[in-house]
């Protein structure tokens, strides 16, 4: 198989005294959707925090194309290709759907491909056409999701780490945005995908892992996940 | 008395335009960082002298190297730039000494007010050591202002030049610092960093490099505001700029804390008002100053344009 993009090699993360993450293993290939499913506090947003830089690793490694990621900051990773739509949508409240937008592509130069993009982005998420020039402040939760993941989007990442998008949207909205994560993982970007909801993310991931107080216990195929009794019984709700 | 009103009228909209700096500055800061940086008021000293320095001035007699001064001297637009720039830099000093640390540390951020005036107390006392706590006068005349006359004739009323270039240079820098801030790319940058640093750094932007961005801005408001202040009064002393300091700070909540258009707004209500105070009362002008800061306060307690919610993360 071809050099993973994203390698974590028994990472472990604490919060003082508090062990978010007791050494997890996770590999991720070029054009893959993985999904990272888990209840709440299992460690998932941890392990997306640690790969941003945002929290340290107490031990362990995070590689990227075979290169270690220590010692680089939050603020390098999408220049190397590394976007994150964080937890709780995280918009600019304070500034227009268009701006946050163009923000999402704050390191780019290149204008007539970064507008190409914000339509891109439009078609996407209709939705966020109509509402533009608008605060971002002042759209819905399932709109404010949509934009989260439109400016990560306009970053032009490689490999994009997604949180929970499906948090607070109505199923409807829930099967659109998965749809929109299948149809971008089809045209080629890599994704890690944050899940609770394991029905809707095995429907679109190839693998599964399940994430338990911070050790991963579960792993495979979607479709295996997607059968097996065990998480039947704790998050397919079987 | 109409050549009184629109001189009065004038001198209230140019001191306005200074406060309106200073209260700039001190916005830029607390909206990235949510803590006020109470050493503003020595930076606009600091720009006061540094302009005078550069336009030729001498070191007095108590001062550390009496009768020393730089060679030469630049003509009064190009001093005043470079002091604000210098005073930039020394606000980019400040913010290593006194705020990078607590950061750091993540320390309580109120401490921040007691370091930073701490550090503004030691800018003072430099300048006093260098130049001693004497007054100091700039040159006047045709060739301070690069060529132009001191008075200016307008609609029939005579009014010194020195006030239309201090209205003219702050309304500028105001104006240019806000089309920055909302219309460009590292404008959009930093109030993304000042609404939330952690999204920011996710989008590729360096929130550190922000901060500081922001501390040199503030620095240089506050130093071209001392210059300009310097050209048109006098240097009264090392601690001048710490009245204007306290000034600006009355205009931010005057208009409303973290508000550009407030800082403005607030800055102009402020010179208007003060001017109009005749000058047989003119030990009054603090007073009025503060009363109307108090009573705005009641009417509005987020000031005049002051948002409904501080939010911060
Ligand atoms: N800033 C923090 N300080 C202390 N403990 C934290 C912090 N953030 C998370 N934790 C703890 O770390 C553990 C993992 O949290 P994490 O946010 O990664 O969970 P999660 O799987 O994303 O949960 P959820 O589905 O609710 O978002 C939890 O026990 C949580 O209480
Ligand atoms: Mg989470």
């Amino acid at each position: 198989m071809s050099t993973p993009l994203l390698e974590l090699q028994g990472l472990s993360v604490h919060y003082g005294s508090v062990q978010a993450l007791a050494g997890i293993d996770l590999v991720v290939h070029p054009g893959e959707l993985v999904t990272l499913l888990g209840s709440n506090g299992a460690g998932k947003s941890t392990t997306l925090r640690a790969i941003s830089a945002l929290v340290p690793a107490a031990a362990g490694q995070i590689l990227w194309r075979g290169g270690s990621l220590a010692g680089v900051p939050a603020h390098r990773l999408l220049k190397l290709g590394i976007g994150h739509c964080p937890e709780g949508r995280r918009v600019l409240s304070r500034q227009s759907v268009a701006d946050n937008l163009m923000l999402g592509a704050y390191l780019r130069r290149d204008t007539a491909a970064i507008h190409a993009d914000l339509e891109r982005c439009y078609g996407l998420f209709p939705r966020l056409a109509e509402r533009r020039s608008q605060l971002a402040g002042a759209l819905s939760g399932g709109e404010q999701q949509m934009l989260a993941i439109a400016r990560a989007l306009m970053g032009r990442p490689e490999l994009l780490l997604l949180d929970e998008p499906s948090l607070g949207l109505a199923p409807k909205l829930v099967g659109e945005v998965m749809a929109a994560l299948a149809q971008l993982n089809r045209e080629g970007l890599t994704i890690l995908l944050v899940e609770q909801n394991a029905q809707a993310a095995l429907s679109i991931a190839a693998r599964g892992v399940v994430l338990e107080a911070g050790r991963l216990t579960l792993a495979g195929p979607a479709a295996d996940l997607l059968a097996d009794p065990t998480l039947q019984a704790a998050y397919l709700g079987g | 008395m109409i050549e009184t009103l629109l001189q009065t009228l004038l001198n209230g909209a140019a001191s306005g335009g200074v406060y309106a700096l200073v209260a700039l500055g001190y916005t830029l800061v607390f909206s990235v960082l949510g803590v006020i940086n109470f050493a503003q008021g020595a930076l606009f000293s600091v720009g006061g002298y540094l302009t005078f320095l550069l336009m030729g001035g001498r070191i007095g007699v108590n001062g550390a190297l009496p009768g020393w001064g730089l060679p030469g001297g630049l003509p009064f637009w190009l001093a005043l730039l470079l002091a604000a720039a210098g005073s930039g830099l020394v606000g980019l000093l400040v913010e290593r000494v006194a705020f990078a640390p607590l950061r750091r540390r993540n320390a309580e951020p109120l401490l921040a007010l007691i370091t930073s005036l701490g550090a503004g107390v030691v800018l003072v006392n430099l300048l006093q050591l260098l130049m001693g706590a004497e007054g100091y006068a700039f040159p006047h005349g045709s060739d301070a202002l690069g060529g132009l006359p001191d008075a200016l004739v307008i609609a029939g009323a005579r009014i010194r030049t020195i006030q239309l270039l201090l209205l003219l240079i702050s309304a500028a820098a105001v104006l240019a610092l806000s089309l920055w801030l909302e219309r460009s790319r590292g404008g959009r940058a930093l109030r993304a960093v000042a609404e939330d640093a952690t999204t920011a750094q996710l989008l590729g932007i360096h929130s550190e490099a922000m901060v500081r961005l922001a501390f040199f801005l503030s620095g240089a408001l506050a130093g071209l505001g001392g210059g300009l202040i310097g050209v048109s009064v006098s240097l009264p002393g090392p601690y001048f700029g710490i009245g204007y300091g306290l000034k600006g700070l009355a205009v931010l909540v005057l208009g409303g804390l973290g508000s550009v258009p407030g800082a403005i707004a607030g800055g102009l209500l402020m010179g208007l008002a003060e001017a109009l105070v005749p000058s047989e009362a003119s030990g009054w002008r603090d007073a009025l100053a503060f009363a109307i800061l108090f009573v705005v306060l009641l009417l509005r307690p987020r000031g005049l344009l002051g948002r409904r919610t501080v939010e911060k993360v």
